[in-house]
């Protein structure tokens, strides 16, 4: 009888960076959401994760990824450490049209410090071609500041192929560790 | 910072010491926006009324998650039993907005009175 491998990937980042939408785009299930209506002029959308998101994808070679995204809020912040327990990776995803995409970064790179060692991470950077700055290798450098390195891909969130790189990112990380 | 309306933040004021004050063993009252902004408290428990309000938004966000998965409806009450006190978490819908007051109480409390005090609670504010 097939065995099938279960891999859990968490997609992290600030608000809007799209982790919502890039579980709904590869999750092969309805993902479970934890949508509510969001109060917050400044955020600019009309709803908002609270809790998690959750979703499925059959990677066909016998591996099953369970893909959970986290609250973008630092107000949910216990929910990122929660969320993230037992993961094979993370998936950072940033928003480059926010106000500070850098400062963004570094809030998550630090909220998962302890973890970043040794979980295998890919870094997602979108609306690259709104607002081409901080260029992908700002990211990069960053990262290299804090002894860090990881893959920094510019992405569209709303393309599955996108998604898809990301979590083989993480998956190729996890195959070399072993 | 939430943008709810001025009048709607003070009935949630007026109903949060209102509980506070008519269930007995409640040490503390949080009523937040869904998305996990305070807009009221009041207790004498040392708690942070802003972190409360955000965990009780996830912990209400996964119970409606749970009953949409199980076909059981929209949550009402979610029940934190613990050790030395309960957290009882009402999901209720304001004039248009969905808030959620959660009681802070001693173990001793009786379920079913705190229960009736929330549903007074959310009356009363959609009465005003």
């Amino acid at each position: 009888m097939a065995t099938m491998t279960q891999h859990k990937i968490v997609f992290t980042g600030p608000p809007g960076a799209g982790k919502t939408t890039a579980i709904a785009m590869l999750s092969d299930i309805p993902p479970a959401l934890t949508d509510v209506r969001n109060t917050d002029a400044s955020l600019g959308k009309e709803h908002t994760t609270v809790g998690l998101d959750f979703g499925q994808v059959d990677l066909g070679n016998g591996q099953c990824v369970r893909l959970f995204g986290t609250p973008g809020q630092l107000r949910f912040d216990f929910m990122w450490r929660i969320v993230a327990t037992d993961a094979l990776g993370l998936v950072i995803l940033i928003d480059n049209t926010r106000p500070d995409p850098l400062d963004d970064f570094s809030t998550y790179l630090d909220a998962y410090m302890d973890l970043l060692p040794t979980i295998n991470c890919a870094v997602g950077v979108g609306r690259t071609g709104e607002c081409p700055l901080p260029t992908v290798d700002q990211f990069g450098g960053l990262l290299a500041a804090r002894g860090l390195a990881f893959p920094v891909l510019p992405v569209d969130v709303r393309r599955r192929e996108d998604v898809l790189m990301l979590v083989d990112t993480v998956l190729i990380q996890a195959e070399m560790r072993t | 910072m939430s943008t709810l309306n001025t009048t709607l933040s003070e009935h949630a004021r007026q109903a949060a010491q209102t509980l506070f004050a008519e269930v007995d063993g409640a040490r503390a009252v949080v009523i937040a926006t869904a998305d996990g902004f305070d807009i009221a408290h009041t207790g004498h428990h040392a708690i942070d009324p802003a972190r409360l309000a955000a965990m009780v938004s996830s912990i209400s966000a996964l119970g409606t998650a749970a009953s949409r998965e199980t076909g059981i409806g929209t949550p009402r009450y979610l029940v934190i039993e613990s050790s030395e006190g309960r957290l009882v978490v009402r999901c209720m819908q304001v004039q248009d907005q969905a808030l959620i007051v959660v009681v802070l109480t001693d173990k001793s409390v009786t379920l079913g009175l705190v229960w009736s005090h929330l549903s007074k609670a959310e009356r009363l504010m959609n009465a005003a």
